[in-house]
């Protein structure tokens, strides 16, 4: 990721005109976490009364964006890190008040980039039971267990921004199937211990 | 039906019994088995359809050898042959039934389970990353088809479900 222009920087000091400190805070947590297609109806919303004119406040909503954005990338966890990366000039108070809100929410935001990777679908829930089969029409008595495997899964975050669709997936398992995949979630055990003591 | 003859042909009949895919090799078998005793194969394809019918009604009711031999009697073989046949019976129903129970219903059901992991070491968001994935392909039968279903675990969800399977094992072994 490329590094913040000053210029770019310049723009946030529309935040002087901001009417207090949380509304500064929740601005930072919205360009972040908003995608940079959603950058425009935020500026639109966010910015009557921070911007002269709309134009100024999509710089301002973009540099937000691309401040935290750039932080969250390089890890930057000291203050100092964040500090330098303002221009010269920057106004001192605003500097360190958009340092400490940085600070405060850095490890959410990673959190929050985390879990929005591009992923596969992943598991988000499962459920189990134990069903004893007694007849069936090519038998018309036995006693065999078998187990109903229900898997909740969501389909890759990035894909459907808003509403990520999640999906149940029941699966039948014999006896034997069950014992098979123990044995290799056993060797997936064996392997990330012998990984993790590395 | 000389009773050589009769064990022969019971043999026959059981071995397709047990692997009832081998429908050529049963086929095959039967006509040496007319060619041999210069029988021909039509009448004797249809004395073994009504033959096979015992085998199967006596699974779907769970028969025992015994009922399975009276049956036999009831049908007019004699109590040697059918008693033959009773034994037979008797020998492969483990086989028998265990294919019967094979071909039950089962919805949607595993076939196979393909698995790595790895580690996420970077991502357009984050620089540097180092979290641990898994990713799971089951290959399930949906009808006549499989279908592939992909998933991603994280680690302390891989840990909860190896559990939950734990479980599950110790509750299946508990009602066989």
């Amino acid at each position: 990721m490329a590094a913040v222009r000053d210029e770019e920087l310049a723009a946030l000091q529309s935040l002087l005109k901001a009417p207090s400190r949380d509304a500064v805070r929740q601005l930072c947590q919205e360009c972040f976490s908003s995608s940079p297609a959603g950058l425009g109806p935020l500026a639109q919303r966010a910015c009557p009364g921070l911007a002269a004119d709309p134009e100024e406040a999509e710089q301002l909503v973009s540099a937000l964006h691309n401040l935290t954005r750039h932080v969250v990338y390089h890890s930057l966890t000291r203050a100092e890190d964040i500090l330098s990366l303002f221009p010269e000039n920057f106004h001192q108070n605003l500097k360190n008040l958009l340092t400490k809100i940085i600070l405060e929410n850095i490890s959410a935001w990673r959190n929050e980039a985390q879990a929005s990777q591009i992923s596969l679908p992943r598991l988000v829930d499962m459920d189990w039971r134990v069903d004893i089969k007694t007849s069936s029409d090519s038998i018309s008595r036995m006693a065999v267990p078998t187990c109903l495997l229900q898997l909740k899964i969501q389909e890759d975050v990035a894909l459907c921004e808003n509403s990520p669709v999640v999906s149940a997936l029941t699966v039948e398992l014999s006896k034997e199937t069950l014992d098979t995949m123990l044995e290799g979630l056993g060797r997936i055990r064996d392997q990330l211990s012998a990984v993790a003591n590395k | 039906l000389p009773s050589q003859q009769f064990s022969a042909l019971t043999e026959v009949l059981f071995r397709f019994l047990t692997e009832p895919r081998e429908v050529e090799r049963f086929l095959t078998q039967l006509s040496d088995f007319a060619t041999m005793n210069k029988i021909s194969v039509g009448p004797l394809k249809n004395i073994v359809k009504s033959i096979l019918l015992v085998p199967n009604g006596a699974l779907k009711r769970n028969l025992s050898p015994e009922q399975v031999r009276a049956d036999f009697i009831a049908l007019g073989l004699s109590e040697e042959k059918a008693s033959y046949f009773a034994e037979q019976w008797k020998v492969n129903s483990p086989t028998l039934t265990r294919l019967a129970v094979g071909q039950t219903l089962m919805i949607n059901q595993l076939i196979d389970m393909e698995w790595r992991f790895g580690v996420t070491a970077g991502s357009s968001e984050l620089e540097k990353v180092g979290s641990i994935f898994l990713q799971l392909k089951l290959v399930i039968k949906k009808g006549s088809q499989t279908e592939n279903v992909y998933i991603e675990l994280t680690l302390p969800q891989f840990y909860s479900f190896l559990h939950e399977m734990e479980r599950v094992k110790t509750s299946l072994e508990s009602f066989s």
